[in-house]
């Protein structure tokens, strides 16, 4: 005999667990006054170097600390603590993405008083990272030229859900077949408020912009 | 890739919805996935088949609805009372 069928209303987010910890993150950074991005891009996309011209722009009393994930290695922690600043690298052993325990975790022991700013530099991922609050007050996406131009219409998640888009390497554009109109245009057709910046780390071109937008936040 | 951690998700939260319900049966969860979300259907339903396999949760049917923009939200859990 079958019994009888009841259905319980759910209605929460999957991964209600999560934004609860991105939750507190978040009241605890606005506590601080500390402002803080989540940097997102394919491996290769730049973050690294971008995040090294803008520490080295930085004086030395700037109040900036960095988080650095990557499934494997401290390469990255390694070369982004020349310059001054604390740097932690998250080893994610594995996993695709930093979701916000592991920020937590990675907080413990740091004094935030002391903090401004906070750039928390994502596994390289155009997918995964998307789904996961970190607490950062804005998700920065970067697009290298070398990638293409419809990378925004192939995964528009992570562009729909960014606040600014840096398209990175631009000194590559006379070598590559890269259509920065139709790269912007895909970019706000999936997100018309996106706001967008060209930046080259290598020649330092338009490093500027990024640094005047960071300084506005 | 991350749909095992999202596949995880929901079977814990469907763990959780039962403890009141000693003794019943789930027979679907449904959870809404917005095509911004990043979280890919065929993916996920892959992933949840493999993790439930051999467990309370194998004949427990995973219910994909459309949701706008990048919604990804449990949405209700059938069960079957004794």
């Amino acid at each position: 005999m079958s019994g009888t069928t009841t259905t319980v209303p759910l209605e929460r987010k999957v991964l209600s667990e999560n934004d609860r910890l991105a939750a507190e993150l978040r009241t605890q950074f606005a506590h601080h006054g500390i402002y803080c991005l989540n940097l997102i891009g394919s491996p290769g996309a730049g973050k690294t170097a971008l995040l090294e011209r803008t520490l080295e722009s930085f004086a030395p009393d700037k109040r900036v600390a960095v988080l650095t994930g990557d499934i494997q290695t401290d390469a990255d922690a390694r070369r982004l603590a020349r310059y001054g600043f604390p740097v932690r690298q998250i080893s994610t052993a594995g996993a695709c993405h930093l979701d916000a325990r592991m920020v937590v975790r990675a907080l413990e022991g740091w004094d935030l008083a002391t903090l401004d700013l906070l750039f928390i530099e994502n596994v390289g991922n155009l997918v995964c990272p998307t789904s996961y609050d970190l607490g950062e007050a804005a998700k920065v996406v970067l697009l290298s030229v070398p990638e293409g131009e419809e990378k925004p219409l192939k995964y528009p998640g992570i562009f729909f859900k960014s606040k600014l888009m840096v398209l990175t390497k631009v000194d590559l554009l006379p070598y590559v077949p890269f259509r920065l109109d139709d790269a912007i245009a895909n970019a706000r057709s999936v997100q018309p408020g996106i706001e967008i910046l060209q930046v080259s780390s290598a020649t330092g071109a338009g490093i500027d912009d990024w640094l005047k937008w960071l300084a506005k936040r | 890739m991350h749909e095992i951690g999202i596949a995880n998700s929901i079977v814990e939260a469907v763990r959780t919805e039962m403890l009141p319900h000693a003794g019943a049966r789930p027979v679907k969860v449904a959870v809404r996935v917005g095509a911004m979300s990043g979280v890919d259907r065929d993916s996920l339903s892959f992933c949840f088949e493999a993790i439930t396999r051999g467990t309370l949760f194998e004949t427990m049917i995973l219910a994909v609805e459309d949701a706008p923009a990048d919604e990804l939200e449990l949405s209700y859990l059938e069960l079957e009372e004794p």
